[in-house]
């Protein structure tokens, strides 16, 4: 174990260069070995997901959770899954056959493509880096979707079905929301490919989180609304709807529904880790690594996993702390707040970029590093220490303007009356007993 | 775009993954098997995009086409009952009127198709098909491998990066900044209209806070009658 930590870095790629050619080493093994790799790792946080679920849901009503299979109930996930596996696939009389045994599918294929691009740790620990990294991510997780209303529509049941109707309307909502959080954090970091937002937060040594709290509350927000979990888990809401969309699958079909939902949660957390958080850049570690290649990747891993930890908690916690919300409560939220505040953060974020690169220069003030050759787009700003202070300075202050703006936009906006509206804007000058005109203008005359 | 190795496998899937699945589109009897398959006509064209590298307009193709158009497709498909065509036999769209239209449609779009395709092959290669058709190709390719190379490692140096996210908005508000506002006013247009649309004078009636000013006005100016008033008002009541 230790002399792999402290092999030389091409320890492992020299031993598969005996086997293969380079190029399929770089373009087949390496990418199989990392993608059974992650799809094991993210397979058994599943299944141990809901063990932690449990225990964190007793720890928090003072009771004991499970704790008669293994040592502290510890082989109480595999005792389900047994169970799952062995249980009988039932489907409905006159469901669709094939979309029903086909939505779990999509749900699982959905949320772990996305992983394909989360960067877990430099290095080899990220599978593939492109260009479109954060919107690869947004569109294949609003992919997700269709499952949930295929699943809802295909059961032939109407708690399903009304299941599926509220899935799609809530998810459509705060996908806007949480895809208007990132534009802010993008202009600081200058690309879309989540390895390079790392690297951007790691040459300036400062996280986005700092410059963003706006933006990072609101997609954590829109996030678990994403994700259907508690307190917005209204399309599986057990009080109203049975199971809302999967109130019909039973067995295996059922837990591929929970797995991709334990999955989509590490996506969310895994993306706000990398754009708000620093991903796996912490500092000092690439000195403590000293140099070992292999040791400063587990390292980053390590930074990584609980940096997602932290956040996957936080899951737990807002679970068992907030009631659900109520359908319209939901809806108001995401549209008449995060919606205006992502868009206000994305102005603020701009002011602050022109702020910051209009007092480069200003009474001998020096904000912008300046930089030997070319710039290169994908490291951010580089900014200098006055420079971060100026914008993390604005980007609180952000909060203070959101308030003020969210307050104005909703101001007696329970009371706004569309039905008085209109008619008032029929009833212009339009004497009793004759027939009205539909617009004002056209009254004028009469 | 000149295909080589796996470029051309890749190529040809799709392709024909789109082709078909948009064949099955117009075939299935089932509306919500229609769209599924158009989404899977979305997903190739998607992954076309990809080859041509396009990364971006293929990512927002997804977003927008599949996680959006599609999905409110779908609502409003589960929200119709679609059910009569389904269930029977007969044929849906055979009555010789439609065939003749479809055939026209056909004939039109595969002359425009044949049309295209000879006007750019003339300018491509001068003087119709040369002896220089290949060499010009393989320029062509090597050029695209040299533009490839050129461009910068990531980050972590596992792939390259290329500046097309950059490229598409750089030149949509450098050059396209009026056609965009004027698409987006037009979308805001279409929202406050639809919303105005939705809402007709029975369904504010229906509404359980409504105004009882309204019900009176309504009556007065003859929009709906007494018996209509009534009937809203008092639609949604319990029957107990």
């Amino acid at each position: 174990m230790f002399s792999l930590l402290f092999a030389p870095p091409n320890f492992v790629d020299d031993l598969l260069l005996k086997l293969f050619s380079q190029e399929t080493v770089n373009f087949v093994v390496w990418p199989f070995i990392q993608i059974g790799a992650v799809i094991t790792l993210i397979a058994v946080w599943a299944l141990y997901a809901s063990y932690l679920e449990r225990k964190i849901s007793a720890f928090m009503q003072a009771r004991l959770g499970p704790m008669r299979v293994g040592k502290w109930g510890l082989l109480q996930p595999i005792a389900d899954a047994v169970k799952l596996l062995t249980k009988e696939d039932l489907m409905p009389e006159r469901a669709d056959p094939y979309i029903f045994r086909f939505a779990p599918y999509i749900a699982v294929a959905a949320t772990f493509l996305t992983f394909s691009v989360v960067p877990f740790a430099p290095n080899w620990g990220v599978i593939t880096d492109v260009n479109i990294g954060l919107l690869l991510v947004l569109a294949v997780s609003s992919v997700g979707v269709l499952a949930l209303i295929l699943a809802g529509w295909s059961s032939n049941s109407k708690y399903a079905l009304l299941g599926g109707l509220r899935s799609s309307a809530q998810m459509v909502s705060y996908e806007v929301s949480m895809g208007l959080s990132l534009v802010g954090a993008l202009m600081f970091a200058r690309t879309l490919s989540l390895s390079g937002i790392v690297g951007a937060q790691a040459s300036d040594s400062v996280w986005f989180f700092l410059y963003q709290p706006l933006a990072f509350a609101i997609f954590f927000v829109s996030g678990i609304a994403e994700n259907n979990r508690a307190p917005f888990d209204l399309p599986e809401a057990e009080s109203e709807l049975v199971a809302g969309f999967h109130t019909e699958y039973s067995g295996m079909r059922w837990s591929l529904f929970f797995m991709a939902e334990y999955a989509a949660m590490v996506v969310v957390a895994g993306v706000a880790t990398t754009v708000f958080l620093g991903g796996w850049y912490f500092p000092g570690v690439l000195r403590l690594a000293g140099g070992y290649n292999n040791l400063y990747v587990f390292l980053s891993l390590f930074v990584f996993v609980v940096k997602c930890a932290v956040l996957l908690y936080l899951y737990f916690w807002f679970r068992w702390t907030f009631p659900r919300y109520r359908y319209d409560q939901l809806m108001d939220l995401g549209w008449k707040w995060l919606i205006p505040a992502s868009l206000l953060n994305i102005v603020w974020t701009g002011l602050t970029v022109f702020t910051v690169q209009a007092l480069d220069g200003w009474n001998n003030i020096k904000t912008i590093e300046s930089l030997k050759g070319a710039p290169n787009l994908a490291r951010g700003l580089n900014l200098t220490a006055t420079g971060k202070g100026v914008a993390i300075a604005l980007g609180w202050a952000g909060l203070l303007v959101a308030a003020l703006f969210l307050a104005a936009v909703n101001w007696r906006s329970r009371d706004f009356n569309l039905k008085k509206q209109r008619r008032q804007v029929r009833l212009v000058d339009v004497p009793k007993g004759k027939p009205a005109v539909a617009t004002t203008a056209a009254t004028g005359e009469g | 775009m000149i295909l080589s190795g796996w470029e051309s496998v890749f190529f040809w899937v799709f392709a024909l993954a789109a082709l078909i699945a948009g064949l099955l589109t117009v075939m299935a009897r089932n509306a919500v098997h229609s769209a599924m398959f158009l989404i899977s006509t979305l997903v190739s064209v998607a992954a076309l995009f990809i080859l041509l590298g396009a990364e971006f307009i293929a990512g927002v193709q997804i977003l927008v086409y599949v996680g959006g158009v599609m999905v409110l497709f779908l609502f409003v498909i589960m929200l119709v009952n679609v059910s009569a065509e389904e269930r029977g036999g007969e044929e849906l769209f055979n009555r010789p009127a439609q065939v003749t239209a479809a055939v026209c449609f056909a004939a039109l779009l595969v002359f425009g198709l044949f049309y295209a395709i000879n006007k750019s092959a003339g300018q491509f290669v001068a003087g119709g098909a040369d002896a220089n058709a290949e060499e010009r190709a393989d320029a062509q390719d090597q050029s695209r491998r040299a533009r490839e190379a050129a461009l910068k490692p990531s980050e972590t140096g596992v792939s390259k990066i290329s500046e097309d996210t950059q490229r598409v908005g750089g030149s949509l508000y450098r050059y396209g900044g009026l056609p965009f506002e004027i698409a987006s006013v037009l979308l805001l247009v279409a929202i406050v209209g639809s919303v105005l649309l939705a809402r007709t004078a029975k369904q504010e009636l229906a509404a359980d806070d409504v105004d009882p000013k309204v019900a009176e006005e309504l009556e007065t100016t003859g929009e709906l009658t007494p018996a209509e008033v009534e009937e809203a008002l008092h639609a949604h009541d319990l029957q107990v």
